[in-house]
């Protein structure tokens, strides 16, 4: 958090989606220091968490993550209560569902602009049953570019996750998430090289400048950035209504 | 005492757990309950299948686990009181907002966190505690050590899924179905428009899962196919330990199964009746060849 703070950046602390008994002094750990040493906020997806930080770190917002499935604005209504400030809600959702739980609930929302949309986690790694087999041990193994593939479409995996082949890219709707009122966005990018993150986010910060204000004009050079850092191709998940893994929109 | 809490998708199942010694049954409530290969029960066999309980001093508790758009909530709330009437007092759910609103507005419900809600640590419990709901059911994978520790919140009974299909993928936790395909279709017999959604496992309606987790893949890296890779699933029973759970509080056993024929569950249900009965005398479990169901069950459906 220092090195992050001392270039004059937001840092914030994320937590386990499905932690056990075990896990719950570290993370009671990680509250602690992240409170103390000037997090922004906590990342929660599990609920246990989220009432844990709201119970014995109040004072660190919380920001609820993809997999508490916040589906509703009942659902936000509830987790409002135990302290989150910002949701990132279910990414099965349609924009406008997004837009209605932000009305509805006061509650800022937090969208996936870019990057590898996570479809799944597991209390297990397959990937392991390989170490031998290749000669690779954890946690070179989830390092690696892993698709799994089947009749032209694939998921990425890496280990107890499974994230989207494509990678969800809302360069060219930007205008119309800053029209719904959003203002915060995220770029996926835990399986990714410096490269992917040094240059996608580099795109996008540069986008939303353009698109905030009010004079978007995209740049060829963004899309060579994207699409050279997507082994699959582009998506849009689930913002318009349609499967996880299609595109809507002029450019692919 | 412990329950033992069997599912039924018919009403033939219903009676076949019920004179296979369950003490309470769940059943899906057509439209408000995950659907595909499980059975839903209409609103004519669900007041059947709460007779059929009553007359033999059964429970009949109803699923109502997918998470409803804010219309089709509001329309789930009002249905409510005609449940009620047949006698229904515990609905599980498997959303913090519609648990929340029916608490407020139906005190005299007793409310489950389904499985589904994800629970898995003392502190996930204290959670649901707090939000009202009366029990939590948490999955098999947690042993009789991690069931007392979440006994021991208190103020909310703990139910464990004794039998289940354990998949790669965290119950809950999966949307890889509609990354690939999510199509809405009308949902069957149903005149008002209601609709699946295909592929989502938890919205809205109906959500009705294709199982792409349960076909083949291919795992590739930059330099090609490297294996042929299925996600591991299997067919998880703690039969074996259904003392220990006893002993750590846990206040009812669940078995996991809408979608079984009356054939394959009235004999799963008695297995897990002499598993109880043994436990609570304290005599020796009896004796169980494994698996209980066909391997297919973790395919075709739960």
């Amino acid at each position: 958090m220092r090195i992050v703070r001392d270039q004059g950046k937001r840092a914030y602390l994320t937590t386990y989606a499905a932690p056990r008994n075990d896990f719950l002094p570290r993370v009671r750990k990680a509250l602690e220091i992240a409170a103390t040493g000037g997090a922004e906020a906590v990342e929660v997806h599990n609920l246990g968490i989220l009432k844990i930080a709201h119970d014995e770190v109040p004072a660190l917002p919380a920001h609820v993550g993809g997999f508490a499935n916040v589906y509703t604005d009942a659902g936000a209504e509830v987790l409002k209560g135990f302290g989150a400030t910002r949701i990132t809600p279910n990414y099965e959702l349609q924009l406008e569902e997004i837009d209605q739980i932000a009305r509805d609930s006061g509650i800022a929302m937090e969208l996936l602009v870019h990057g590898k949309m996570p479809l799944g986690i597991s209390d297990y790694c397959f990937l392991l049953e390989y170490e031998d087999k290749w000669g690779i041990k954890c946690p070179d193994l989830c390092q690696k570019d892993l698709f799994l593939r089947k009749d032209g479409w694939g998921m990425k995996s890496v280990g107890k996750g499974v994230l989207s082949g494509k990678d969800v890219c809302m360069l060219e709707h930007l205008p119309r998430l800053i029209a719904g009122g959003h203002r915060a966005f995220r770029i996926e990018a835990v399986s990714e090289s410096p490269a992917y993150r040094r240059e996608v986010a580099a795109v996008y910060r540069e986008a939303l400048g353009c698109a905030l204000s009010g004079e978007y004009r995209q740049r060829e050079r963004w899309w060579e950035a994207v699409r050279k850092h997507s082994r699959l191709g582009l998506c849009n998940g689930f913002y318009f209504g349609k499967s996880g893994m299609d595109y809507l929109g002029a450019r692919p | 005492m412990a329950t033992l809490l069997a599912p039924a998708g018919s009403l033939d199942a219903l009676t076949a757990a019920l004179e296979a010694g369950a003490d309470a049954v769940y059943v899906g409530l057509k439209g408000f309950s995950r659907g595909g290969a499980r059975g839903e029960l209409d609103w004519d066999e669900l007041s059947r299948a709460a007779e059929l309980a009553a007359a033999r001093g059964a429970e009949v508790q109803v699923a109502l686990n997918t998470i409803p758009k804010p219309r089709e909530r509001a329309e789930l709330l009002d249905q409510i009181p005609r449940a009620m009437a047949l006698g229904i007092r515990t609905l599980i759910v498997n959303d913090v907002g519609i648990l929340v609103a029916l608490a407020r507005r139906y005190s005299e419900l007793r409310l489950t966190a389904s499985i589904g809600c994800g629970a898995q640590s003392e502190a996930d419990v204290a959670f649901f505690k707090q939000i009202g709901a009366a029990a939590v059911v948490l999955p098999g994978t947690l042993g009789p050590t991690e069931a007392a520790a979440c006994c021991r919140v208190g103020g909310i009974s703990v139910e464990i899924m004794l039998h289940m299909v354990e998949e790669f993928v965290l119950l809950g936790k999966c949307w890889m179905p509609s990354y690939v395909h999510l199509k809405p279709t009308p949902m069957p017999g149903e005149a008002n428009g209601a609709r699946r959604q295909t592929g989502s496992m938890k919205r809205g309606g109906v959500g009705a899962c294709f199982k792409i987790c349960q076909q083949p893949w291919l795992l590739e890296d930059g330099d090609g196919i490297r294996e042929e890779q299925m996600f591991p699933s299997r067919q998880l029973s703690r039969i074996a330990e259904v003392a220990p759970y006893l002993e750590a509080g846990v206040a009812a056993l669940k078995l996991q199964g809408r979608s079984l024929p009356a054939e394959l569950l009235g004999p799963l249900v008695g297995r897990y009746r002499r598993a109880i009965d043994a436990a609570v005398t304290g005599a020796p479990a009896p004796e169980v060849s494994a698996p209980a169901l066909p391997a297919s069950w973790t395919v075709v459906g739960r």
